[in-house]
């Protein structure tokens, strides 16, 4: 069984892949969705850190999202 | 045969859309808005199948169910079928980002060509793609193109000549296969990229990163930012305000002066000159001195654009703008402001939702802006002496605060509804091309020529009418400007007890006419006060009204030699001071203080006799805060239509006035009444803030249900 965690979680160095978005917002988890962040995606965190909002790697693209929003999308290590 | 008329280029955003609808449309270009949105359309036409057919360049959209303003536009005009066909611009660096408006593409129609993009960068990058393979995964033609390079885009043109051809029979419903969800979608994406694209195993960590590394990391971020957001100030104003007084000077010259002249010459009545020249031409002043810190605000977001800094400003300036519900990307109108607010209204439009914009727009002019200056250094000099450094700050940081303040009443008023989640895509770094660039900032600032043109124009003339118009014995005269007999003075007389509770008295009505004055642009503040104190004076003095008004000779090579001097000067004092906000006058003594903005030293014994220390602040208060200079309102219009400019012009006048009467009873009035009243027109803001914020949203609700859908039939 992978180590489950959160987005914001995330260690660098290791890539993870997309299991979830736990959010209220059927906006936000649209967006996400669109941006890719489905479910099997592998996602890195990027190697800039500006400590929030966070930049991560996904589908060959730096999205940056809100700490305290993208803490709702579950990863885990691949 | 297959002809098509009309064709759209449709693509997400930073994929080199853009750079190919150049390279394929050349100079052959004209800008517009999208019916009914404030979204720029840009059309071009194109050599194709031996006749030349229309361009247009769409917003740029990762998909076509988007959420904001301009990706709105792309997914109206593909579900409208205005266009014959679609080139899909993929970038090929990141096929799989691509792909899904691809995907939602061939839902809608099968009049699809891909434009495979930046296929040389991709192969730089250690990634191969089988074009052929793709073509037959995706079901559509796919053609390579370098945006870039005129040969290629010369060898895709022939390509999709012959490609056109075989497309298959125009139909918009007829959709390739079956809608498909979100997950489903990328799933199809992750399996035409594992089939078509091979990735080196040592694909190279690329430019970007080590420069976000950099840019982005959590030290040096913040100094950056500030270095970047400096350049950007110095460049929009510092580098933009060298040439106003060359664009004022000339445009005086060219609208007024010389058109003066020669109404003169062939004898036409005052009223008409009046009319034309000091009316029309003034107007056209007025714009034209706002020409180069416009272009250059554009040019320098063009450039940060461009260069692909602009979404990072939008993540390191994001922590402190969440707290009054803006993305980090509001900031930089927000600085450009303290410059000049038009530009600063203009540079909104980089922010992606309409919200966003507004809010940005509306909270902009409390940013002091340069023109405002002046008019403190006058108050502040004749009765701050040692403390009008201090008391310039305050008024600065007033701005702030009204700012933030603003941003808090329209958030849960005028602009309630969830503020944007934060997902930011960050682009690639590149070179700016100064081509598109400079062509970018050109035709931004041709549109706001053209569009607050008008209205500044226009407004300008009114006002200059009513200045120049006098009523004295019965009998109308003209040439009245900043004296006590035109119609402009008997408003500001008639209306001088509205600015008693802010501690102007009625005799002190001067102050209340340069209110007028100061619609046209701030700083006139300074010369209608010193005119009006004057004239009362000679008046007192028994001496008559206006002495010593006689034509100045006109120097037309004079004129055009003082309005390069200023450039030269202009570029010397840029170079050699950091002094953007000419702060440096805070705190000079009355003597260089009056010559540097123009007034007679005699204008601070007035304004020490007519003022106190609290009453100025009060006066200053409102002249930072009420109704933003005509320019601004054009400005705005243009941005937000009509509607919310009137209600811009008309919170902000308000508030003005409830600060500064508020300011004024606390400190020296102690009038209860009046502080009581300035507490209710507060309160009286906000409830009709919220009034018009609930109108707003029944109205929204309203339009968003049936979207017309028009189909062309040919």
């Amino acid at each position: 069984m992978a180590l489950q965690t959160v987005l914001t979680q995330m260690q660098s160095g290791i890539t993870y892949q997309v299991i979830g978005v736990d959010t209220q917002s059927v906006e936000y988890t649209d967006k996400l969705y669109k941006m890719g962040f489905v479910e099997g995606t592998p996602v890195e965190l990027a190697s800039a850190k500006i400590g929030d909002p966070i930049v991560v790697h996904i589908r060959g693209s730096r999205i940056a999202l809100r700490k305290n929003e993208a803490n709702q999308i579950r990863v885990e290590e691949l | 045969m297959h002809t098509v008329e009309r064709i759209a280029i449709a693509g997400v955003p930073n994929c080199g859309k853009t750079t190919l609808f150049n390279s394929l449309t050349g100079a052959r270009q004209k800008v517009g808005n999208w019916p009914g949105v404030t979204v720029e359309k840009i059309e071009g036409t194109f050599p194709l199948q031996k006749s030349r057919v229309e361009l247009v360049d769409l917003p740029g959209t990762y998909n076509l169910s988007p959420d904001t303003e301009d990706q709105k536009v792309a997914e109206l005009v593909i579900r409208n079928g205005e266009y014959d066909l679609i080139l899909n611009v993929v970038d090929a660096t990141n096929l799989s980002r691509n792909l899904y408006l691809t995907m939602d593409l061939k839902e809608r129609t099968n009049q699809i060509i891909v434009l495979l993009n930046m296929l040389d960068v991709a192969e730089r990058e250690g990634l191969e793609i089988d074009i052929e393979q793709l073509s037959e995964e995706l079901g559509v033609p796919v053609i390579p193109v370098v945006a870039v390079d005129k040969v290629s885009v010369k060898k895709a043109v022939k390509c999709i000549e012959r490609v056109v051809a075989d497309l298959p029979v125009h139909d918009s419903h007829a959709s390739t296969q079956e809608v498909l969800d979100t997950v489903k979608k990328y799933s199809h994406i992750d399996m035409i990229c594992s089939r078509v694209a091979r990735e080196r195993k040592d694909r190279r960590e690329n430019l970007t990163n080590k420069i976000d590394n950099i840019v982005m990391n959590r030290f040096a971020a913040i100094p950056l930012f500030l270095v970047a957001m400096f350049i950007t100030f110095w460049f929009s104003i510092g580098l933009g305000s060298v040439f106003i007084d060359f664009f004022d000077i000339l445009g005086g010259l060219v609208f007024m002066d010389i058109p003066e002249r020669m109404l003169d010459a062939i004898g036409s009545p005052d009223w008409l000159t009046v009319m034309i020249a000091g009316g029309i031409g003034a107007g056209c002043q007025t714009v034209a001195t706002f020409v180069p810190v416009v272009f250059f605000m554009f040019l320098a977001l063009a450039i940060l654009e461009d260069l692909g800094y602009m979404a990072r400003v939008g993540v390191v300036a994001d922590r402190f703008m969440r707290k009054i519900g803006l993305p980090g990307s509001a900031f930089i109108p927000m600085v450009v402001g303290f410059g000049c607010t038009v530009p600063a209204v203009m540079a909104a439009r980089t922010l992606t939702t309409k919200r966003d914009r507004f809010m940005t727009i509306f909270m902009a002019p409390f940013m002091s802006c340069g023109a405002r200056l002046p008019v403190y250094a006058l108050f502040c000099t004749a009765l701050f002496g040692a403390y009008s450094g201090l008391a310039v700050f305050l008024i600065y940081l007033s701005g702030l605060l009204m700012a933030i303040l603003t941003g808090f009443f329209l958030k849960n008023t005028l602009f309630k509804g969830t503020p944007s989640h934060f997902v930011m895509d960050l682009p690639l770094y590149h070179a700016p091309r100064m081509g598109a660039v400079f062509k970018s900032a050109w035709l931004r600032l041709r549109s706001f020529i053209r569009r607050a043109g008008v209205i500044v124009v226009s407004a300008v003339f009114v006002l200059s009418i009513l200045n120049s118009i006098g009523y004295e014995k019965g009998a109308i005269s003209f040439g009245n400007e900043d004296s006590q007999s035109s119609v402009l003075a008997y408003a500001g007389k008639a209306i001088s007890p509205v600015f008693v509770p802010m501690g102007i008295s009625k005799e002190n009505w001067p102050a209340s006419v340069a209110l007028f004055t100061g619609l046209f642009a701030k700083e006139a503040i300074v010369g209608t006060v010193n005119a009006l104190y004057v004239s009362m004076e000679m008046i007192e003095n028994g001496g008559a009204g206006k002495a010593a008004e006689k034509k100045e000779i006109l120097d037309i090579g004079g004129s055009i030699t003082e309005a390069f001097t200023t450039v030269g000067e202009g570029l010397v004092g840029v170079v050699s001071s950091f002094d953007l906000l000419g702060l440096s006058l805070i705190g000079e003594d009355q003597q260089t203080v009056s010559e540097e903005i123009g007034a007679d030293n005699s204008v601070y014994v007035h304004i020490a006799a007519h003022f106190t220390v609290f009453s100025a602040f009060a006066y200053m208060l409102f002249v930072l805060m009420y109704f933003p200079c005509l320019a601004v309102i054009g400005a705005a219009r243009q941005e937000m239509g009509g509607y919310y400019a009137a209600v811009m012009a008309i919170y902000s006048t308000l508030l003005a006035w409830s600060v500064a009467t508020f300011f004024y009873q606390v400190t020296e009035g102690h009038n209860i009444f009046y502080i009581f009243i300035s507490i209710v027109t507060l309160g009286f803001i906000y409830g009709w803030l919220h009034l018009l914020g609930k109108k707003e949203q029944g109205v929204r609700h309203k339009v968003v249900a049936p979207l017309p859908i028009v189909k062309k039939c040919t």
